[in-house]
């Protein structure tokens, strides 16, 4: 080999593995997907009215060929307005459901009942966390559009507002000319 | 005999215009609550349940701070203008003066409910907790009302100044409303947690909320909120009870 081609060689050697080092990721540690998939039974939006309740379900499958175990899966509601994570005390009793094993190829079935506390428009995702792993599962988005409650009635408000003080003002002045009128006699 | 003190203090509330005008306050702030919620742009927006139980916290609250003013002068002004040691010369028990005080004072809230009903009955038109709210506010009020009456009672036995009582009542009722207005995400912490569940103002509101927010409409439902109102009321009789022993101790006419 000539001197020339083998000088040509090494360069390119090297800067193959100068671009393959730095397209590592600077943690050198494995980054895989957990090996569980999930799937959402339920409609992929969801809508009604405020109080109303709605079920999300969910499936979770071992898709590796070994037990896993200590599985969390929790929800996470976010306001599609606001852009901001939701408290879902109000909405669901449940916020997380824990699963102890699945074996190799099993499934397992989520189930939440989620009450519909405020209108608005909102997206519910389901993340599965495996005890030790690095990497979480996550679902699909369900989307929650909630309307209004349109049972009040403006228009009873005023009669109420105003009727209730001034019957308490028509006592009082019942209650001053009662007394006057008895001191009056007194007198 | 309580029924002399109490048809004394009930004609004295209702004689003049003057010691009426409350009332008239009382409706208006009810008035003012429940049309902004129904035809204010932005609040009419808000859930039904929502609103009611704001309702809830706007009656309970105006409650509260009108009875703790009222019971933290009806037995302190007795030794305060004097009348006390002559009204213990009479027959009259410290059972009955302290029986007739408390009815007296605890006919006020129910005068404040029963003004309040008309707007329950307007704001929850449509829904179909009208009923089970109205009894849960009266249930819940009345414990809560009571068992604050009962300690401002106990107070007032062993201070004797109406200034005295009146302050460190209202501190009491600002340190427990004000933890019951934060929000559930500051009530994550422990300590905040212990306070919220002991709290007898926070689990009035909590049951509310239970009521309004999840339909639990059945007392058994509510169990673990009314619990603690209810051990608030008998720590309150039991307080009550100790400083009326101090005071029978003591003498009315007390020898600092």
């Amino acid at each position: 080999m000539h001197r020339k081609s083998f000088l040509t060689l090494l360069v390119i050697s090297l800067t193959v593995c100068f671009a393959s080092a730095n397209s590592l990721p600077a943690d050198s540690g494995s980054v895989c997907s957990p090996p569980l998939s999930m799937s959402i039974l339920s409609k992929l939006a969801l809508d009604g009215i405020a109080g109303d309740y709605v079920t999300v379900s969910a499936e979770i499958k071992n898709i590796s060929a070994k037990t896993i175990t200590n599985i969390t899966t929790y929800l996470s509601l976010a306001d599609e307005e606001t852009k901001l994570p939701v408290d879902l005390e109000d909405w669901s009793a449940e916020k997380g459901l824990f699963i102890g094993t699945i074996d190799a190829g099993q499934k397992f079935p989520l189930e939440w009942k989620i009450h519909f506390v405020k209108a608005g428009k909102y997206s519910l995702i389901i993340i599965a966390e495996i005890q030790g792993e690095t990497n979480v599962l996550t679902s699909r988005v369900t989307h929650f559009a909630v309307s209004p409650k349109h049972n009040l009635n403006p228009g009873q408000v005023l009669p109420v507002a105003l009727g209730m003080p001034l019957f308490l003002l028509v006592i009082m002045m019942f209650a001053a000319y009662t007394r006057r009128s008895r001191l009056m006699k007194s007198q | 005999m309580f029924k002399y003190i109490l048809v004394n203090e009930l004609r004295a509330l209702l004689y003049t215009w003057k010691s009426m005008v409350w009332f008239l306050i009382t409706s208006v702030i009810f008035s003012f609550a429940s049309y902004l919620f129904l035809t204010d742009k932005e609040l009419s927006l808000l859930d039904q349940s929502e609103m009611l139980w704001l309702l809830s916290k706007v009656i309970i609250g105006t409650a509260l701070m009108i009875i703790t003013v009222d019971a933290s002068s009806t037995i302190t002004g007795e030794f305060e203008k004097e009348t006390a040691e002559s009204l213990f010369l009479t027959p009259l028990s410290l059972k009955d003066f302290v029986l007739g005080k408390l009815l007296a004072s605890l006919s006020l809230w129910i005068a404040i409910f029963l003004i309040a009903v008309p707007y329950i009955i307007v704001v929850s038109a449509g829904s179909h907790v009208t009923a089970a709210f109205i009894m849960f506010v009266l249930m819940l009020g009345t414990m809560l009302i009571l068992g604050f009456q009962m300690m401002i009672f106990g107070i007032s036995f062993l201070f004797r100044s109406s200034k005295n009582t009146l302050t460190t009542s209202l501190v009491i009722l600002l340190a427990l409303v004000l933890p019951a207005t934060f929000s559930s995400t500051l009530k994550n912490n422990p300590l905040s947690h212990f306070l919220s569940v002991t709290n007898p103002i926070d689990n009035v509101f909590s049951s509310l909320d239970n009521v309004l927010v999840d339909y639990q409409t059945t007392l058994t439902g509510n169990l673990k909120y009314v619990f603690p109102v209810l051990i608030f009321c008998f720590a309150a009789f039991a307080f009550m009870l100790y400083s009326t022993k101090l005071f029978k101790r003591s003498g009315v006419v007390k020898n600092d």
